[in-house]
């Protein structure tokens, strides 16, 4: 018996299974790089380079179809665009912040605990949420008769500084004397929402280890006057800063009575 | 009695163990989204509950499985010792570690990012370092393997590898090329961010990374099984491997066509074009050729089988055929989840029908009954397989297994097919609660009640697989020793070429088709400037 060379064995394999690989490779590329563009892109009026473009992702849009343009101008809710550049800036607190900050100590008290509960404590609010109303005050995104007229005195970096100055100087001050109200209700609306309603949990949102977006307010020790009324002011659309409407949509849904023992529930809790 | 026993045996302890726990997690899962008031239930208990099932169930236990079956297979199919224990101890060691450095991350709220991650979620550090304690330790387990099969072919110069080995350092090869994308990703973006080393991230970027990694994933799951198939199932039913040359051309198939198709994950994703989409779908639809050959081959092998044993006719074979074996059952059980699962991914991988079902619970229910399903039930009959050699002694009766691998496929089937349906009524994933007073939502109810009938026999036949395990440990019947293993080819190989009995040819072939499917979808993010997103904490982390 003769017995075959191994490399002569061998070489057909080789070949042949590179071969194959390489030509089916070779047919995708054919048709999903050339043909089906060139044709997608001729059934909607778009000339074969900009097809093949398209389709291998060097140009924006898709062969099959014309770019549709809105001329709506787009009318956003709020003019806060959050950037690395922006956080980075908030996370930094400047001594200009301080200067700023003596003009809302009357109303939001030095360290950020208002002496009159219709005004909100800045207290434990991060910069970010800060920024976001004094900006939306600024822009008219949020209208308060007070508010807006010391928002739009300030410059953009004055309201920078005085944000960060807050989420700095006040995260730990916490009045030790206060008797938490809870009730089986309102937990389970925090904690679990009502999805019978479509009502997310406030936790989904506003919890500590939550996944809100970033501006998110904390709700914990805030004043139980202003949660209420912000919780109304939402449900009957006198506030619109909030994107995708989420919170005018969940307080609409919300009773009077759950929004004020929602209100007393966070102004007495610490844990949330 | 094996060499490795000990090293096999705390590999398939650990993962089973993981297994069951995961288990009652997924059962309460049902609960919490049925109409039924579940205990415990917040929206953080569920995704808590969720991530911890994922990291568990995708990681942690196929990965420990896998190495301890590659580590026996190793020893009993070379027949000769395994090199390099103390590395394998080594990988095991940063393997527990990691994976309970990663649940206890969990467990404990700080990283509810599910299995996937989903940048710009981030959450704490320790969770990624721990899945990447487990991916580490199971590339000693590749290396390990490849230097097995390589001393092998030294010592045998020009003969084949024997087909449960090749297959073995398939998988390993497979895996050490599936794991790098999830790897960049956790490397160089989640890892940094998690640390707070970086402000934000180009999500685009991290989800190819992922889906690198996502479908081979699966074939890294299922190639144990596979072996199974081949190597073991013919032979326990008492018939002979119809092809070897088929079984090592399905395991290259594999190797080729399980890597260069992840971007069929990213259909919705505005992030990649067209033409690479369609590049990665054809390749995606080779992905069936093995599958067939498979199935082909492995019904021939039973059919040799069931003819030894008289069954005659064109479909008597099938009677005839010695069901009461858990390892025989088991294949049976398997294919016929591997149908229902391969035609779901059929739907799945074409663009148009993917669109339908895009986030439903059908892509949940694709890939519980194709790993869940098909991979899982075989990992039971290898286990079952195995032990009595790891022990030395194995149960008078096998009803009780026998009974597990029943249970488990009836709980599959129960609550994977109601997920289908209910896919593509629109039913959405990775959802805690629904709002069944609304009437559409209402009419899914039953349905959910029926998976968690479902999630319940799946938990009961988890439990019982680990029962069963105990019971070789406590039986007193001595297993008989020497029975071989796996089955002979119906024509043995006496030589192979050297395509057929190495990977070197295949790795550049792999090489050529990742270059060309994903080499400018990755380059793209740093040829133009993409928007990043700013990473989102949620263990309450700096922002907040």
């Amino acid at each position: 018996m003769i017995r075959a060379d191994p490399e002569a064995l061998d070489r057909p394999w080789r070949i042949w299974a590179s071969i194959i690989i390489v030509s089916v490779l070779a047919f995708s590329v054919v048709f999903g790089f050339l043909v089906i563009p060139v044709i997608q892109g001729y059934a909607a009026g778009i000339g074969p380079y900009t097809a093949i473009c398209r389709a291998i992702g060097v140009a924006p849009g898709a062969p099959p179809a014309r770019q549709p343009r809105s001329e709506a101008q787009a009318q956003p809710t709020t003019q806060v665009a959050w950037s690395v550049e922006l956080l980075r800036r908030l996370s930094h607190p400047a001594p200009a912040g301080a200067e700023v900050a003596a003009g809302c100590a009357p109303c939001h008290g030095e360290r950020g605990i208002a002496p009159d509960p219709q005004f909100p404590n800045l207290e434990g609010q991060s910069a970010a949420a800060i920024y976001k109303e004094l900006h939306d005050y600024k822009s008219g995104s949020r209208v308060n008769d007070i508010m807006t007229g010391m928002a739009q005195a300030l410059e953009d970096q004055q309201i920078l500084d005085v944000a960060a100055h807050f989420a700095s100087s006040t995260a730990q001050a916490v009045d030790p004397t206060t008797v938490p109200i809870t009730d089986a209700l309102v937990v389970r609306l925090v904690e679990r929402g009502d999805p019978t309603r479509g009502l997310p949990a406030c936790n989904a949102c506003h919890g500590a280890t939550a996944g809100g977006p970033i501006e998110t307010p904390t709700l914990s020790r805030q004043s139980q006057d202003y949660l209420g009324r912000q919780l109304h002011a939402f449900k009957n659309g006198d506030r619109r800063n909030d994107i995708y409407t989420r919170m005018r949509s969940i307080a609409s849904k919300l009773t009077n009575r759950e929004i004020e023992a929602l209100a007393a529930f966070y102004a007495t809790t610490s844990t949330y | 009695m094996t060499y490795t026993r000990r090293l096999t045996l705390a590999h398939l302890w650990f993962g089973f163990a993981a297994f069951a726990v995961a288990a009652v997690l997924g059962a309460w899962q049902m609960w919490a989204r049925s109409p039924l008031p579940a205990p415990f239930l917040t929206a953080e208990s569920y995704f808590t509950s969720v991530t911890a099932h994922g990291t568990t169930m995708a990681y942690v236990m196929p990965t420990f499985v896998i190495m301890g079956f590659g580590y026996y297979v190793a020893e009993t199919a070379l027949g000769r010792p395994l090199p390099g224990q103390l590395w394998a101890w080594l990988g095991f060691a940063l393997g527990v570690v990691g994976a309970l450095m990663a649940t206890v991350t969990v467990f404990a709220g700080r990283a509810t990012v599910l299995y996937t991650f989903y940048p710009p979620l981030t959450g704490s550090p320790f969770y990624y370092l721990g899945v990447v304690l487990v991916v580490v330790g199971s590339w000693v387990w590749c290396v390990l393997m490849i230097v097995a099969m390589a001393g092998w072919k030294r010592a045998n110069p020009g003969r084949p590898v024997p087909l449960a080995m090749f297959a073995t350092v398939a998988n390993a090869v497979l895996w050490l090329w599936t794991s790098a994308g999830v790897a960049a990703e956790l490397l160089f973006q989640v890892i940094p961010a998690a640390f707070g080393w970086n402000p934000a991230v180009d999500v685009g970027l991290s989800r190819t990374l992922f889906s690198w990694t996502l479908h081979a994933i699966v074939y890294f799951w299922l190639i144990p099984s596979y072996i199974a198939f081949y190597t073991i199932a013919p032979q326990a039913a008492g018939g002979r491997l119809y092809s070897d040359t088929m079984g090592r051309l399905t395991f290259i198939l594999f190797l080729i066509y399980s890597l260069p198709v992840g971007i069929h994950h990213l259909l919705m994703d505005p992030e990649q074009s067209n033409a690479f989409k369609f590049l990665q779908v054809s390749f995606t639809a080779l992905v069936a050729a093995p599958t067939l050959l498979t199935v082909f081959t492995i019904a021939a092998s039973m059919e040799i089988a069931g003819r030894l044993c008289g069954g005659r006719g064109l479909f008597g074979w099938i009677a005839a055929l010695p069901w009461d074996r858990p390892m025989v059952l088991a294949t049976g059980l398997a294919f016929f989840m591997l149908w229902f699962g391969g035609l779901g991914g059929l739907v799945n991988m074409s663009y148009g029908m993917n669109a339908m079902v895009h986030n439903t619970s059908w892509v949940t229910a694709h890939f519980h009954l194709i790993f869940g399903g098909t991979a899982v039930i075989m990992y039971f009959a290898i286990a079952y397989t195995i032990w009595p050699t790891l022990t030395g002694r194995t149960p008078a009766s096998l009803r009780a297994q026998r009974i597990q691998l029943w249970l488990w496929f009836v709980g599959m089937m129960v609550v994977t097919l109601p997920w289908h349906y209910l896919g593509l009524q629109g039913q959405w994933r990775r959802v805690a609660t629904f709002d069944y007073h609304n009437p559409i939502i209402a009419a899914w109810g039953p349905w959910v009640v029926v998976s968690l009938v479902g999630g319940i026999i799946l938990l009961a036949s988890a439990l019982l697989f680990v029962w069963n395990l105990l019971e070789f440990h406590r039986a007193g019947a001595v297993a008989e020793e020497g029975r071989p293993l796996y089955a002979l080819a119906v024509h043995p190989p006496r030589r192979v070429p050297s395509t057929l009995n190495g990977f070197a040819l295949w790795n550049v072939l792999v090489l050529v088709l990742m270059a060309a499917a994903y080499g400018y979808p990755i380059a793209q993010f740093f040829l133009i400037d993409p928007p990043q997103a700013i990473w989102h904490r949620v263990d309450g982390g700096r922002e907040r």
